[in-house]
């Protein structure tokens, strides 16, 4: 009977002691889906090699609110990557998933990568759009998300709002105007970031998406840079896609270990290169500096200079009943 | 070489009609072929026999030839203008962006009702039974039931009236469900048999199983309610998975539904299970049917289960485990209720297969009631492979108990244990959760359902000290030991048909004269043939 006991428990112990298979969910916005396709084997080769488990990613794509909105509802992702820290405070507020100060947890605003806003024309750019007051004249179609779901789109839109701010000496009426222009342009509203790409890209609407900065590289990568131009305006938006764990459910899946290093390891040099390599803007100077032939340089407002931060914007422009929701009006 | 010459001009004249007629027949044939068509010159090639060299008549003809490759040449030219590639007009790209975005705005409209489609709640309707839920599952009620009709047959009961009989055994609808994704419930009312062999309260309702679950993950989960406590292995698996139609004389032992809290979970991957629990306490094969505790202590019910193989990947040892349930509790002096039996008749206690009462704390002189500390200890296990599976388990009840005349005390220790063992004659996976066919019933295409054959071997023995101050040996029995040996058709998933015959026979027990419980039903072997139509969703 002893010997018995004594061969259950090295049959015990020595199942418990293989490697474990990890399994994490990342919830994503939109464009994101190559950017972590590639960072997630690199980051599963770094902790192979590390801890020798196996980590296994799995990924979540879509429009940035709608992905919060989500993870509000029960979707159980141990780590968030979203297009702005205001769907991710959301998280926060409406789920207490995740502590209120979980920005300072990591550096730069726990904001690995930063990216901006620019236009995507069609070859030859024939309505020579070059700037923002380019996008507003008549004639001319606009194609970008929704602002109520989509990150991307609230950044487009609050890039076109931060010029008309800057060039009309900050006259709000102003700027309610120029980007009431704006929206009278755009035919089409699609939840995310990639569903206006395949409108304007493989659909042929419009001519000129207001595009993610890597969204519109890739689209040159995908569709054909004889097809598509890349226009830079000389004023956007920093735009700061964070990324935090969810605390509860990461513990709740017991992977809170291995979800802080998933993060931790955006800031490492692979990291920022992989970043680098899908057109993010890497926060590392030197990796910033190898790759700067790939990111033009402009004039970058921030958030917080120009609408005093994120949950004030939110409230002016994209609630409900908020400025987008008066200016906007679907074409039919 | 006139003559070359001549040939050669007449093949340049040739080579530019040609040109001249495949430009007429592009452009004749496929309007969009223009663009690949190049007005290419057509070039005369410098040659020898010119005008001015010839004679006048070659003269005359390579003139008009020229002004008829020229004018060819216009020709062409007209009609590659007339069929160059225009820029549609702006009106008619305004009319297509139009197009465009009215299609887009159709494959969104129907993305977003897929979308929508998906967020609408659900109802499943199956073998396990009706499930609403919302689209995100964390909420669900699911409405489940069984009815169990069973017969039985003795054959030797000359002595006590009523024992052959058909019965509702269980008739149970069963709601469960999911509240805010973490928070389980589930409610079962009992219509059928409510108090196993009791006849009076054949039909009385009865709240069997009532809790709720709140399951953090896994490994942690806490109940509250009435449930069964975690001790019995026998016990705790589902009625409608029993081998037989009644459990074994081991489970005389364990503890029935009690009402209380319960920590437990599986952790590594289910290898090992554990459950800890504070109840109100029961007696052995008693069910607390009250809602307040009949003592002031509580009972402690707490077990471990490990399948060391469960994830291993090892088919022959995944379905081991082994395990260890018990539980201590301490009955105060005013308890009557913590033994099984103390006046004999129909109520429950240590029991037959047959549901008759063989032994109860009914000494000649007094009464019993159960005084000072009780415990259990049952190590269990079962292994299932294949069409084979056994299952058994020991089980010790130690209990304190008091004459409450002669005041006598004792520390009595009860013992049983049982082995079950079963084949699946079709080939399908035995299981503790059940078999479940690999060609249900439907004879019309050949479907015959499973067939299992089952047998089983138990025994309890009551403490000699029980006897005769806490038991009358003339009337109880001091032992029992019964085999069994069963045949159970599963139609499909849902319906199952049993038949099984016991044999139990006792050590001591009454006397043949005798016409009630325990003494009539101790007095003489019991045979009985068991059936049951079963229905499970």
């Amino acid at each position: 009977m002893k010997t018995f006991f004594k061969i259950l428990l090295v049959f015990s112990l020595a199942s418990a002691a293989h490697a474990k298979e990890i399994k994490l969910l990342n919830v994503s916005y939109d464009p994101t889906r190559e950017l972590y396709t590639e960072y997630n084997a690199a980051f599963a080769k770094y902790w192979k090699a590390k801890s020798g488990d196996d980590v296994i990613v799995s990924q979540s794509h879509g429009g940035s609110g709608k992905q919060a909105q989500s993870v509000i509802n029960g979707l159980e992702a141990d780590v968030v990557t979203l297009a702005l820290a205001y769907d991710i405070d959301a998280i926060s507020q409406e789920a207490k998933l995740l502590p209120a100060d979980w920005q300072n947890r990591l550096p730069n605003n726990s904001t690995p990568y930063t990216s901006t806003i620019v236009f995507l024309v069609r070859k030859g750019n024939p309505k020579n759009i070059k700037d923002w007051d380019d996008v507003v004249k008549p004639g001319v179609t606009v194609v970008v998300p929704n602002p109520k779901t989509s990150g991307g789109a609230r950044w487009a839109y609050l890039a076109a709002y931060a010029y008309a701010l800057e060039t009309h000496g900050h006259d709000d009426a102003k700027a309610k105007d120029f980007i009431t222009k704006l929206y009278k342009n755009v035919p089409i509203l699609d939840s995310g970031a990639r569903g206006s790409t395949i409108t304007f890209a493989q659909r042929g609407i419009g001519d000129v998406l207001l595009a993610w900065e890597n969204e519109a590289h890739l689209a040159l990568k995908e569709f054909g840079a004889d097809k598509f131009e890349i226009v830079t305006p000389p004023l956007s938006i920093l735009a700061e896609p964070p990324v935090a764990v969810v605390d509860k459910n990461a513990k709740r899946h017991g992977t809170t270990e291995v979800a802080t290093a998933y993060l931790n390891y955006l800031y490492s040099d692979e990291g920022q290169e992989i970043a680098a390599r899908n057109f993010y803007r890497p926060r590392n100077e030197t990796i910033a500096a190898k790759y700067a032939a790939n990111f033009t340089q402009l004039k970058l407002v921030t958030i917080d200079q120009e609408f005093g931060g994120w949950t004030k914007a939110q409230q002016i422009h994209f609630a409900d009943g908020g400025i987008f929701d008066r200016i906007f009006q679907p074409q039919k | 070489m006139k003559l070359n010459e001549n040939t050669k001009l007449n093949r340049t004249l040739l080579a530019v009609l040609a040109g001249a007629q495949f430009a007429f027949t592009a452009f004749a044939d496929d309007g969009a072929a223009t663009n690949s068509v190049t007005a290419a010159p057509v070039e005369v090639p410098a040659y020898s026999a010119d005008a001015a060299t010839a004679n006048p008549a070659e003269a005359a003809e390579i003139t008009a030839l020229k002004k008829e490759v020229q004018a060819l040449e216009q020709k062409v030219s007209a009609l590659e203008q007339q069929h160059a590639p225009e820029q549609p007009s702006a009106q008619v790209q305004d009319l297509d962006q139009k197009v465009r975005i009215l299609e887009r705005q159709r494959e969104l409209d129907q993305e977003a009702a897929a979308s929508a489609a998906k967020a609408q709640p659900r109802l499943t309707v199956g073998a396990n039974g009706a499930t609403f839920s919302s689209a995100d599952t964390n909420f669900s009620i699911s409405l489940h039931g069984w009815v169990q009709v069973d017969s039985r047959t003795f054959g030797n009961d000359d002595h006590v009236q009523g024992n052959d009989s058909i019965l509702l055994r269980r008739a149970r609808p069963i709601l469960s469900g999911t509240l805010y994704r973490d928070f389980d419930f589930l409610f079962a009312p009992e219509f059928g048999n409510a108090t196993p062999g009791a006849a009076s309260a054949a039909t009385t309702p009865s709240i069997y199983d009532a809790y709720m679950n709140y399951h953090y993950s896994p490994a942690f989960q806490v109940q509250a309610g009435r449930f069964k406590p975690p001790v019995g292995l026998e016990y705790l698996q589902q009625d409608i998975y029993s081998s037989f139609n009644e459990r074994s004389l081991a489970t005389d032992l364990i503890p029935g539904r009690d009402l209380g809290f319960e920590l437990h979970g599986d952790v590594f991957g289910g290898v090992l299970s554990y459950a800890a629990g504070i109840f109100n306490g029961v007696g052995d094969n008693q069910r607390n049917t009250t809602d307040t505790s009949f003592q002031d202590d509580r009972e402690f019910d707490g077990r471990l289960f490990v399948q060391p193989f469960k994830t291993s990947g090892i088919a022959a040892l995944q379905n081991l485990g082994v395990g260890v349930g018990g539980s201590w509790g301490r009955s105060s002096i005013t308890n009557t209720l913590d033994l099984p039996n103390t006046t004999g008749g129909t109520l429950p206690g240590f029991s037959t297969d047959g549901q008759q009462q063989f032994f109860a704390y009914n000494p000649a002189t007094g009464g019993v009631v159960a005084n000072g500390t009780h415990w259990r200890f049952s190590p269990q296990g079962y292994y299932y492979y294949g069409p084979f599976g056994l299952l058994g388990e020991y089980v010790i009840s130690d209990q304190g108990v008091e004459n409450t005349v002669s005041l006598a005390t004792a520390d009595l220790k009860n013992t049983a244990w049982e082995i079950s063992g079963g084949w699946v004659l079709t080939g399908e996976d035995a299981s503790y959760t059940g078999v479940t066919p690999r060609h249900p019933f439907d004879p019309g295409n050949g479907g015959w359902g499973a067939w299992q054959l089952v047998a089983r071997y138990a025994e309890l023995n009551v403490d000699s000290a029980a006897f005769p101050v806490f038991s009358n040996p003339a009337t109880s029995a001091s032992a029992a030991q019964a085999w069994s040996l069963g045949l159970n058709w599963y139609l499909n998933r849902n319906i199952r048909v049993n038949a099984s015959y016991s044999r139990t026979t006792f050590t001591g027990g009454g006397t043949t004269t005798a016409t009630t419980a325990p003494n009539a039903v101790s007095s003489h072997p019991e045979d009985v043939f068991f059936t049951r139509v079963q229905l499970a969703f």
